[in-house]
């Protein structure tokens, strides 16, 4: 796949505020869509950006449930398609473990 | 770190078929599944699957997944249940969160099949308790038998709303509305029809604005939409519902195989760009099933025998020319079920006509049913003395179980599967119900026109409990739902052989025969 890359010294424009901004999108993290509309003037240009600013899609599902919708917002934003951002990188684990679990993990010899 | 020949992530059709390819391939086989039972979707459809007599047509869902299970467990492969893949790592290694710990194991070669996960469309009230996805409460129906909730608004008009509608209804939910902001019904038509004739609204070119409600759903704002999806402003209507399903498409569930880095690619969501026989870019990592693009339990299957061979072939368990023959013949099967109206090269288009160069009943696209008089334009609606099969089913769709059926040779779909199925014109119908009972789309009506010059009958299926007895009256239904005319129950088969899809005939004024197509008890 071939990612949108950004000039990030060409402004966007300004924030202006929309009337369901309000309107939850990360149902775990509770991050609004206002949230990330502005998240993305404030120079999150990225999926991965965007996860570390706001913590959407870093509970509980993952951002199994909201990852589309958050990248559709994010691209209508910076008015490119979706499919030309890239997706947050993928890393262990997959699903959330409790600390506990790893607290336990004790290494295993091959 | 222990090892195996093959790693299979995920117990779903496609998981499962390609476990069963690496063990016969002689190949030490473990897959993992973080769910306490197997069979992934399978296990929750409950209804009889499409496809010819080599795709398990007419089987329940979950008997597949019951028959490939212990497929798999014959060709000796190790399942791994409540095992959830946490990660994959360079030189094939994974991780499996099990209980209190976490294990790790290598294999010559990971297969991915972890299927895909339910879309969801943000609206205002979207975060109340009782909005969910629709697969989900087909989980809480079909697997935990929990009941979502009393009163349904079902978003989406594709199979999946269409289908899991059905099984609230069977599970004694009152589905309010299906609701679709595409201005035609998306799934097979003979699943709309079979909803609508239990009195089902559908509002095609419209969406929900609002879910309304204190600590959880009360009520739902639905409005029109323009052809950009904008609501019509005065067109919103509020009614009464405790649950909203939202069934609106599916996302490949990719993020595990993508820890491998294999290249990716969009279509319809994220997917491993992979060849024809499932591997990705990444040498030994294979993707099979909903995870490679969102198809259907039955191509799955046949994806994932596929792959398991592509695996074994890679590591070296069997011979090329083994391989090339096994996957012409899988390949040849996948290629019958990716054919018809609603094909993936078809996805999007507007078809018009049917390969008979039939037009397509546009009554039923908006509203989910066939009008009466477009009937007659089917060649599975013909006027016979006697009892004789009317086929309701008008779109082209890989299916046949109803041909082989029937023992007298009434039916028949001809060359390929996607043919509309054609009553034959000198046969005789022993009115024996077995075609009723295997058509999966519950399109298939025995109909007497006329039996006294009073009264005709009308046979069809039905999958609601509790089973009507003869004696019983009520209402007889017409397509939409409406009750039309008065309506006793003169006979019910309900044999082993039908699978539980009882075959219900019922006596009704004769000019009603042709228009009656649902039973509803007078309480
Ligand atoms: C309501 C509904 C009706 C349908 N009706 C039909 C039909 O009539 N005919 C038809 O052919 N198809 C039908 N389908 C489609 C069909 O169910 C799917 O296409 C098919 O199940 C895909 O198979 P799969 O093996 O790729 O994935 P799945 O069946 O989704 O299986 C994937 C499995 O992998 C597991 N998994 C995922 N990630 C991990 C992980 N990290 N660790 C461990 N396990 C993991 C999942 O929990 C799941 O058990 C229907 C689907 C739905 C939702």
């Amino acid at each position: 796949m071939e990612y949108k890359v950004f000039d990030r010294t060409k402004p966007i424009g300004e924030f202006t505020a929309q009337p369901d901004d309000d309107l939850i999108i990360c149902r775990c993290e509770e991050i609004t869509k206002g949230e990330i509309r502005k998240a993305v003037y404030d120079g999150m240009y990225t999926i991965n950006e965007i996860k570390r600013y706001l913590r959407a899609g870093m509970g509980l599902c993952q951002g199994l449930t909201c990852g589309r919708n958050v990248k559709d917002i994010v691209a209508r934003e910076l008015g490119i398609s979706p499919a030309e951002l890239e997706e947050a990188t993928p890393r262990p684990p997959a699903r959330p473990v409790t600390a506990k679990v790893y607290a336990d993990c004790r290494g295993e010899e091959d | 770190m222990k090892r195996y020949d093959l790693i299979v992530i995920g117990a779903g059709p496609a998981g499962l078929s390609a476990a069963i390819e690496g063990a016969k391939a002689g190949m030490r086989t473990a897959l993992f599944d973080e769910n306490e039972k197997p069979g992934g979707q399978l296990f929750k459809q409950i209804h009889k699957f499409f496809g010819s007599k080599e795709h398990k047509a007419k089987i329940r869902g979950i008997n597949i997944g019951g028959e490939l299970l212990k497929e798999a467990e014959t060709a000796g492969v190790e399942v791994h249940l409540s095992s959830t893949v946490i990660g994959i790592y360079p030189e094939k290694c994974i991780s499996v969160n099990r209980g209190d710990h976490i294990e790790n194991y290598r294999a010559e070669a990971i297969i991915v099949a972890t299927g895909a996960a339910e879309r969801m469309i943000p609206f205002k009230g979207w975060d109340l308790p009782g909005v969910l996805g629709a697969g989900a409460a087909q989980t809480m129906m079909n697997l935990h038998g929990v009941m979502p909730g009393n009163k349904i608004v079902m978003m989406g008009t594709g199979n999946v709303g269409l289908v899991v509608s059905f099984q609230l209804l069977q599970a004694g939910c009152q589905v309010e509305a299906l609701i679709d902001a595409a201005p035609r019904v998306g799934g097979y038509g003979v699943h709309a029809a079979k909803v609508a004739r239990t009195g089902v609204p559908f509002y095609l070119s419209h969406t929900i604005v609002e879910a309304k409600g204190t600590d959880h759903v009360e009520s739902v704002v639905i409005g029109q939409v323009d052809e950009k999806f904008r609501i019509i402003p005065g067109t919103e209507k509020e009614m009464e519902a405790d649950t909203v399903c939202v069934a609106v498409g599916l996302n490949p569930m990719s993020q595990l195989v993508r820890m491998t880095g294999c290249e990716m690619k969009e279509v319809g969501g994220l997917v491993p760009a992979c060849d024809e026989y499932g591997a990705t870019s990444i040498p030994g990592i294979f993707a099979a099933g909903d995870v490679s693009g969102i198809e259907e339990a039955s191509s799955a299957m046949i994806e994932g025998h596929i792959t398991g061979l592509a695996a074994a072939k890679y590591a070296g368990w069997i011979e090329e020319d083994t391989f090339k023959t096994q996957v012409e013949e899988r390949t040849a099967s996948l290629e019958k079920l990716r054919q018809g109206m609603f094909a993936p090269q078809n996805k999007g288009k507007k078809i018009e006509k049917t390969d008979e160069g039939l037009p397509v009943s546009a009554s039923l696209l908006e509203r989910g049913y066939m009008d009466a008089n477009e009937m007659e334009t089917y060649p599975g609606v013909v006027k016979k003395e006697g009892v004789h099969p009317v086929i309701e089913c008008s779109q082209n769709i890989p299916c046949d179980p109803c041909q082989e059926a029937c023992p007298f040779g009434c039916i028949k779909v001809g060359e390929r599967i996607t043919d509309l199925p054609a009553v034959t014109e000198d046969s005789v119908c022993k009115n024996c119900g077995a075609c009723v009972a295997a058509c999966p789309g519950q399109a298939i009506f025995l109909v007497n026109e006329d039996e006294d010059g009073t009264y005709g009958t009308v046979t069809l299926p039905y999958e609601f409990l509790p089973l009507p007895q003869a004696g019983d009256r009520g209402k007889g239904l017409d397509r939409s739902g409406r009750p039309v005319c008065d309506a006793e129950v003169v006979k019910v088969q309900d044999t082993n052989a039908f699978d539980k899809t009882a075959v219900l005939t019922m006596r009704v004024p004769r000019e009603y025969a042709m228009t009656a197509r649902f039973f509803k008890k007078e309480v």
